[in-house]
């Protein structure tokens, strides 16, 4: 069953949107960051349930909070929020120094819920957007997420991925299996059940099939399953590795490590498995492709001159050269989705650390620090990356922004996440 | 109202969106009601119990340096015909006491009745990227495969599998432990 679902425009005053990425520099003068106040909706029917109306504005000051454009707090519904959405008091919120307001309400009846969010720009006093939601209880967090896409939006021009989905491995059951997590952690669900060695999943283009290695027949094949189902077809079975597979940008083909003639070497094959081309003729082990966004170069792992490093190829395997040139060992490439950067990892002194590293080999930065940190992978908006760490601070899944900066744990169970990655949007 | 048609056309696509995202949750949670199916790995050979491993010979190894000295037996017949051989860090090539192990494993593989069919599966310690470590421990197993093909050993008789680092046969962050999983195993199959 679908779930009915309609998003209704307010009407939003005319704001022009050419105006919104000037909107930082016009509101905030100087550096100061803005302050964001996320009121708890109020409950247009009945009594109001406080816990359904802080878990919004949790949800959005969280994003918000993690995007690092603003300083969100989640502030309980008080007595000068419980008028109608429309009837704001800037006064208040101005002096209490908030440049930003996000207000909201809610009806909760029979399982079906609506919730109304507007965003506010204190100081001048307007409404900036605004948004109406429909459909069931359980859709109460993604509606949140979708508001503050909505903000981020608003704000920086470009919307935000908070509703994305991460995938990743555990090993929770006592086998490794792929799951499936909202960015934040929540809603976490098992994909595979096969009890066998399941490993780097990789989400389509358009969100809705991943591809991952598994052993449940005997050898690491690479099999293709829809998030909607859980048929799981066998896209390459050859003799041999089937592994790190990888979605080209337009979901037409898969990059992937194949062994069938010898050693590891990448390979390209379409979408249903057929039709393989080798791109890397080499005695050495070449793994892990990750294409640039435009899909006409691919990064990969080789231990060509002895120590595996990353080297950049053309689509059609032509014209390889090396990127990093810096430590002994470095592996996990993936490509940001803004073609700017390659986000990798790096082993030194013991554990792994992730770098982020310019295609011409500039501009390489250290992004963590702490313990072992490992297989990168980009948000669609290039905002974040995601990271499997081992770390005192607690095993996981970390997202951090792409300047190093807001680096949190974001998986919620016990035990270690491995080969995240995240979906598009 | 330019600016409205703008905006609803956007909420259209953003309505078509999201029908299409709750579809998946929706499918992907009645997914979740399926009982978990027990953990059997049906194309994975009777793999015997880990053969006791001779603790002198981990003692020795140490990266790049070989060991001569060949390990004892194997503590039971039952368990095992064949001995595991250990490799030295991120490196495939065998050394000379894998080289003896081997000698005797290719006997034992000639002497088993014919056409007994011998899996070497190639293992690595937990270091490096799991990624690269199926890469490597693949060339491990290609390279037990190879030698005991000079050791007259068919070669249609042989396969070979990686399991990288995915399957460990001692826990541990140590040498100890590492030199215990830099191995390859022999087994047979149907």
């Amino acid at each position: 069953m679908k779930t009915l679902l309609l998003i209704l425009l307010l009407a939003v005053p005319s704001v022009v949107l050419s105006a919104q990425n000037g909107y930082i520099e016009v509101t905030a003068p100087g550096n100061r960051q803005l302050k964001m106040a996320v009121a708890s909706p109020r409950s247009t029917d009945g009594p109001a349930n406080p816990e359904t109306a802080r878990q919004v504005s949790d949800v959005i000051a969280y994003d918000m909070n993690m995007s690092g454009v603003v300083i969100a707090e989640s502030r309980l519904q008080t007595t000068i929020l419980s008028s109608a959405l429309g009837d704001v008091d800037f006064m208040s919120w101005q002096s209490a120094g908030f440049d930003l307001l996000v207000k909201g309400e809610y009806s909760l009846k029979e399982g079906r819920l609506t919730v109304e969010f507007r965003l506010f720009d204190v100081l001048s006093r307007k409404q900036i957007t605004a948004k109406r939601y429909l459909g069931t209880a359980k859709d109460l967090r993604r509606f949140s997420h979708s508001f503050a896409d909505e903000i981020l939006g608003a704000i920086t021009g470009e919307k935000g991925v908070f509703t994305t989905r991460i995938a990743y491995v555990s090993a929770q059951t006592g086998n490794k299996e792929i799951y499936v997590m909202d960015w934040d952690g929540y809603n976490p669900l098992p994909l595979t059940k096969n009890g066998a060695i399941n490993l780097n999943p990789d989400f389509s283009p358009d969100g809705r099939e991943i591809i991952f290695t598994s052993y449940k027949r005997g050898n690491p094949d690479l099999y293709l399953r829809s998030l909607s189902n859980t048929a799981e077809v066998a896209l390459s079975n050859r003799k041999g590795l089937n592994m790190t597979g990888s979605w080209s940008p337009d979901g037409s083909k898969i990059a992937l490590a194949l062994s069938k003639d010898g050693d590891a070497e990448i390979y390209t094959i379409n979408k249903d498995g057929s039709h393989p081309v080798r791109l890397t003729v080499n005695p050495a082990l070449d793994l892990y492709p990750a294409w640039s966004p435009d899909g006409k170069r691919i990064a990969f792992v080789s231990d060509r001159l002895g120590k595996p490093q990353i080297f950049i190829m053309n689509a059609d395997g032509g014209e390889v050269r090396r990127l990093t040139t810096s430590g002994n060992y470095n592996v996990n490439p993936r490509w940001s989705p803004k073609g700017d950067k390659i986000a990798y990892s790096r082993m030194g002194g013991g554990g792994f650390n992730i770098f982020t590293i310019a295609p011409d080999g500039s501009a390489d930065t250290q992004i963590t620090s702490d313990g072992n940190n490992e297989n990168p992978s980009w948000s669609a908006d290039g905002r974040f990356i995601c990271f499997s760490s081992k770390r005192s601070g607690g095993d996981g899944v970390y997202v951090v922004r792409a300047d190093g900066t807001g680096q949190t744990k974001v998986s919620k169970g016990a035990g270690v996440y491995f080969q995240p990655v995240w979906s598009a949007r | 109202m330019k600016n409205r048609m703008v905006a609803l056309l956007v909420g259209i696509s953003m309505a078509a969106l999201f029908t299409g995202g709750c579809a998946n949750t929706e499918a992907v949670k009645k997914e979740e009601a399926i009982a978990p199916t027990v953990a059997v790995e049906k194309a994975e050979p009777a793999k015997p119990a880990q053969p006791a491993v001779q603790p002198k010979a981990v003692e020795q190894v140490k990266p790049a340096v070989s060991t001569p000295a060949a390990p004892a037996a194997p503590t039971s017949a039952a368990v095992s015909k064949f001995e595991t051989i250990y490799f030295d860090f991120d490196k495939s090539d065998l050394r000379t006491d894998a080289r003896d192990v081997l000698s005797k494993n290719a006997a034992a593989i000639l002497k088993a009745a014919a056409g007994t069919k011998v899996q070497v599966e190639g293992h690595c310690d937990e270091r490096g990227s799991a990624e690269y470590n199926l890469a490597l421990g693949e060339r491990r197993a290609k390279s037990v495969q190879k030698y005991l093909t000079t050791l007259n050993v068919k070669a249609e008789n042989l396969s070979i599998i990686s399991y990288g680092k995915e399957k460990p046969a001692v826990s541990g962050s140590d040498e100890a432990a590492w030199s215990k999983n830099r191995r390859a195993e022999l087994v047979v199959v149907k």
